[in-house]
């Protein structure tokens, strides 16, 4: 288990990180998700002890590592550019941990080998790093983290390099190698889709602060505040006051409209209380007859065709709703029209302004 | 028994609470002790260079300005500017230093500017070759200028027989205009550091900003006075300054030209009584303020910091191909100045090889005798075998200290790492005689490090000063290997288990080498030829070194001459298949090796 702990530190006058605080469970794949420049790499080369906190502790199982070398730390870093050493071969590179920790040859060949296979490496040994492909000089670096058998696997932005298809792949590869040796992972990107789609949880942060934590599907579904629901998916943002806040539910005024607002854990709304509400486009249906449930009339403004799903834009009032559709049939909903548009009471978030 | 049993009590609770320290601060005592280190090193490397470079030269300018009561005192400075003798050598010391570096960029201008604009045939294998003089210490050619332009040189044996020269009548080349022969040296000697800083700042110019000049009308000659001087200022007074200095305070090729009325040679003269007369380090001082001062206004001329200019991107300099004639009159231009610029080498190789050259345009005859008197000389056999000595371990040194220097300078933040940059390239603007004067007040009877005294065995004092004198290119070389090696690699190495010091010797250094290599192939080229320190400190046959042996040989009448010139040749030999093969093995250009 890692424990980061009240961690703050500045460069010159930039605050680059700001009391954060996070556990990371034994065996957890956790992101570090963020827009560039919000700290997740300074907190990960903290984590790796390339930089000092200026305040706060670091724990490796219980054991204060905050002012250890990171040689000393026994984690595996994978870097953004790899770093893979131009002199030596893949076999090499992916050697040298062991070799640092004067393990016995056979020893040494024998996990070589072994990662070697995990990654698919295994008939590229003697190249040099420059005679193979980015995504397999990518398997390298991963193979060189994996093959010390690191307490803690951390990857900066790993995948950043790499083109969108030999992305999807690679995540998974990664994925399916943290699940198969129980790594513990602190994995940092700005790309929400990698996070989302193999992450055991996720840390959202900002100006160097930790806005939210939690699994892909709380983050998305519940994102804690409107920083969070813009950076993870798209959104629209309505603002109302609370008219009715009975258990569970609230009903928000919207201008002319009322919206039943499902809140498990009402975040402290009262009748009367001013709320930011947060639709996702995708929860939100259209339709030419009224359907069951709560529903409101909005004009078809403009439409956006991106193969997948349709993106539109209604006008309800003041308001313009982003709605996506998918497989969107063209002319299916005609600009000018008014439709009738619906969400489900659990579908809508509160946030926390 | 009772105490027995607290005593146990007692160690058993100092061993748990130090447990607790150690687990508590073990950590931060490693992290302090690989800073601990570093700080190490640094104050190693200040001491050395406050020892070894800033001690001699204040210990060398501290005797201008102290009476023998030990109380300050101008009279020794002002005696240099009352006597005629030695204002006069003052001022043919800047008369050829003016004079060198004009001619240098009279010399330099056309070459890079055509090499900048055109590209012609053998451009490569010419561009090479017009660096070629830089290796060749210029006092060794002038054994062969003097056999050209002496008065029963080539040059009137030529004019002879093409019957413009009288059968009797003699045109003294060199006595008539001993100047200009210092100076022709100097310059053809020095002007491919020039070349190379006008080339890499033409390279540097967006060929954009032409263009726009070009666009507003301002085109030709006017425009590469308006737009491309000011932008080449810095390269041309980086260059400038450092070859006035060079030949402000040259050594060897007034010596050899027999030219004592100028200051390089008035200190040599007077370093045999630096114990009693305060006059040298008057000199001393005058020069290096001289030196100094010169340095400063270039500086100041150049301005804080070269202009910034816009990226080139993509977009090359307009390179015109030269077909044809004009290509070949490029090229035989290039060759014409390789040439001009090797005669004087050219004329040893043939002095060297000559039986008797006396009032002809060529030997009369040749032999390979002086190769082999030399080879049982008692003075050439030693100084071979000296140069390779003490040149080698000035060059490990060298690679030593500039590794750590420039680790310390690029890869931590330590303070102060910018004036341990600054005083590690210094030693390019302090003349070589200034050092080795401070190196002999250092180590005068009764001082310091009187033990070190070069007269019993100069091998400490003669690889310190090669090494203080050489150490910028290994520095430079080096610290543009550490930029270029990116941190991370370092970085990565640490993450699986390398400590900072594992990570540096299995990663960095192993990628540098290229660097390293260039750095100290030039250092030890410069070192296995280095003249005024070896004149100065080199004090017994046995200990002398290459260049002090040719000028003693050449001293010597008779067979002197000759054996001095097959030993400038062996060495000439020695240093061109080493640079040869520096530059094959690390497969750059020439050049990249010789940037200052």
């Amino acid at each position: 288990m890692i424990a980061i702990e009240n961690l703050s530190k500045t460069f010159g006058d930039f605050l680059a990180l700001e009391r954060i605080g996070l556990t990371i469970a034994t065996g957890e794949l956790f992101f570090l998700l963020g827009p560039s420049g919000c700290g997740k790499t300074t907190l990960l080369r903290h984590i790796a002890g390339f930089y000092q906190p200026d305040e706060g502790q670091i724990l490796f199982d219980g054991k204060n590592v905050t002012r250890l070398a990171p040689y000393l730390r026994n984690t595996g870093m994978v870097f953004q550019n790899y770093a893979l050493w131009p002199h030596l071969t893949v076999e090499k590179n992916v050697a040298f941990g062991l070799e640092e920790r004067k393990l016995p040859r056979p020893e040494i060949d024998r996990r070589v080998a072994e990662v070697l296979h995990v990654v698919r490496l295994e008939d590229l040994a003697l190249r040099k790093i420059h005679e193979i492909s980015g995504g397999q000089q990518q398997r390298v670096a991963l193979a060189r983290a994996l093959v010390v058998r690191p307490a803690c696997l951390l990857l900066d932005e790993p995948l950043s390099n790499l083109d969108s298809k030999l992305r999807l792949e690679m995540r998974e590869e990664i994925r399916r190698i943290c699940r198969e040796f129980k790594l513990t992972s602190i994995y940092v990107t700005h790309d929400q889709q990698e996070a989302l789609s193999i992450a055991d949880r996720i840390a959202v942060l900002n100006a160097g602060k930790v806005l939210q934590v939690g699994t892909p599907a709380e983050v998305y579904r519940h994102p804690r505040n409107r920083f969070v629901a813009e950076f993870i998916g798209e959104g629209n943002f309505l603002t109302g006051h609370v008219v009715v806040a009975r258990n569970q539910f609230l009903e928000v005024e919207l201008g002319r409209r009322r919206l039943l607002v499902a809140a498990p854990e009402n975040p402290g709304a009262n009748a009367g209380s001013l709320v930011t509400l947060c639709l996702r486009p995708e929860a939100i249906e259209i339709a030419e007859i009224q359907p069951p449930g709560q529903s409101w009339r909005a004009r078809l403004v403009q439409t956006t065709y991106l193969g997948q799903i349709a993106q539109h834009l209604f006008r309800c009032d003041e308001d313009l709703l982003k709605v996506a559709e998918f497989n969107p049939r063209p002319a299916r909903f005609r600009s000018g029209e008014r439709y009738f548009l619906s969400i489900a009471p659990d579908d809508i978030t509160i946030l926390v302004e | 028994m009772k105490s027995v049993f607290r005593s146990q009590e007692l160690n058993k609770a100092a061993s748990g609470a130090g447990g607790i320290l150690r687990r508590r601060f073990g950590s931060r005592l490693r992290e302090s002790v690989a800073s601990r280190g570093i700080v190490t090193l640094y104050l190693g490397v200040l001491a050395f260079f406050g020892l070894f470079f800033v001690l001699p030269i204040a210990i060398a300018v501290r005797g201008a300005f102290l009476d023998q009561s030990g109380a300050l005192t101008l009279d020794y400075i002002r005696e240099i500017f009352r006597n005629p003798i030695y204002l006069e050598g003052f001022i043919n010391a800047l008369k050829l230093g003016v004079g060198s570096t004009l001619l240098g960029f009279a010399i330099a201008a056309p070459l890079a500017w055509i090499s900048e604009r055109f590209e012609f045939p053998a451009k490569r294998s010419l561009s090479a070759c017009l660096l070629l003089p830089m290796m060749l210490p210029p006092f060794v050619g002038a054994i062969g200028f003097r056999q050209i332009f002496g008065q029963e040189g080539a040059v009137n044996a030529l004019l002879r027989t093409l019957g413009w020269l009288d059968q009797n009548q003699v045109i003294d080349w060199i006595g008539a205009g001993r100047e200009w022969g210092i100076i022709s040296l100097n310059a053809l000697h020095l002007y491919p550091i020039l070349y190379l800083n006008l080339v890499a700042a033409l390279a540097n110019v967006d060929p954009v900003l032409l263009e726009a000049a070009e666009n507003l009308g301002c085109t030709g000659i006017r425009r590469t006075w308006r737009i491309v001087v000011p932008l080449i200022m810095p390269g041309i007074f980086a260059g400038g300054s450092i070859v006035f200095i060079w030949a402000f305070t040259e050594l060897g090729v007034p010596l050899m030209f027999d030219y004592y009325r100028v200051t390089s040679v008035q200190i040599f003269n007077g370093l045999s009584d630096i114990d009693s007369n305060p006059l040298p380090y008057a000199l001393v001082a005058v020069t290096l303020f001289g030196s100094a001062l010169i340095y400063m206004i270039f500086r100041l001329l150049k301005g804080k910091s070269p202009p910034a200019m816009p990226g080139r991107g993509g977009h090359a300099g307009p390179v015109t191909v030269l077909a044809g004639v004009r290509g070949l009159l490029c090229s035989s231009f290039f060759l014409a100045i390789c040439m001009l610029s090797l005669l004087p080498q050219l004329g040893v190789v043939l002095v060297s090889f000559s039986r008797d050259w006396y009032r002809t345009i060529l030997p009369r005859s040749f032999t390979l005798q002086h190769y082999v008197f030399a080879l049982g000389n008692h003075l050439t056999v030693p100084s071979i075998q000296n140069s390779l000595v003490y040149a080698s371990l000035s060059t490990v040194l060298d690679i030593l200290l500039g590794v750590i220097i420039a680790y310390l300078v690029i890869r931590t933040k330590i303070f102060g790492r910018s004036l341990l940059d600054a005083l590690a390239m210094l030693p390019l603007a302090v003349p070589g005689l200034i050092l080795a004067f401070g190196y002999l007040a250092l180590t005068r009877r009764g001082s310091l490090l009187s033990f070190l005294d070069p007269v019993r065995n100069p091998l400490v004092l003669l690889v310190l000063a090669y090494t203080v004198r050489r150490i910028p290119y290994v520095v430079r070389s080096a610290a543009a290997g550490f930029e270029q090696a990116s941190v991370t690699l370092e970085e990565a190495a640490q993450s699986v288990g390398a400590s900072p010091f594992r990570a540096l010797t299995r990663i960095t250094l192993p990628l540098i080498t290229a660097n390293l290599f260039s750095g100290s192939v030039l250092a030890f080229a410069f070192a296995m030829l280095e003249v005024s320190d070896s004149l100065v400190l080199a004090q017994k046959q046995t200990d002398y070194p290459i260049a002090k042996a040719i000028y003693e040989l050449s001293n010597i009448l008779g067979e002197g001459r000759y054996l001095a010139a097959a030993l400038g040749v062996w060495a000439m030999v020695f240093l061109g298949l080493t640079i040869t093969a520096a530059s094959r093995s690390i497969g750059a250009k020439l050049g990249t090796l010789f940037r200052i």
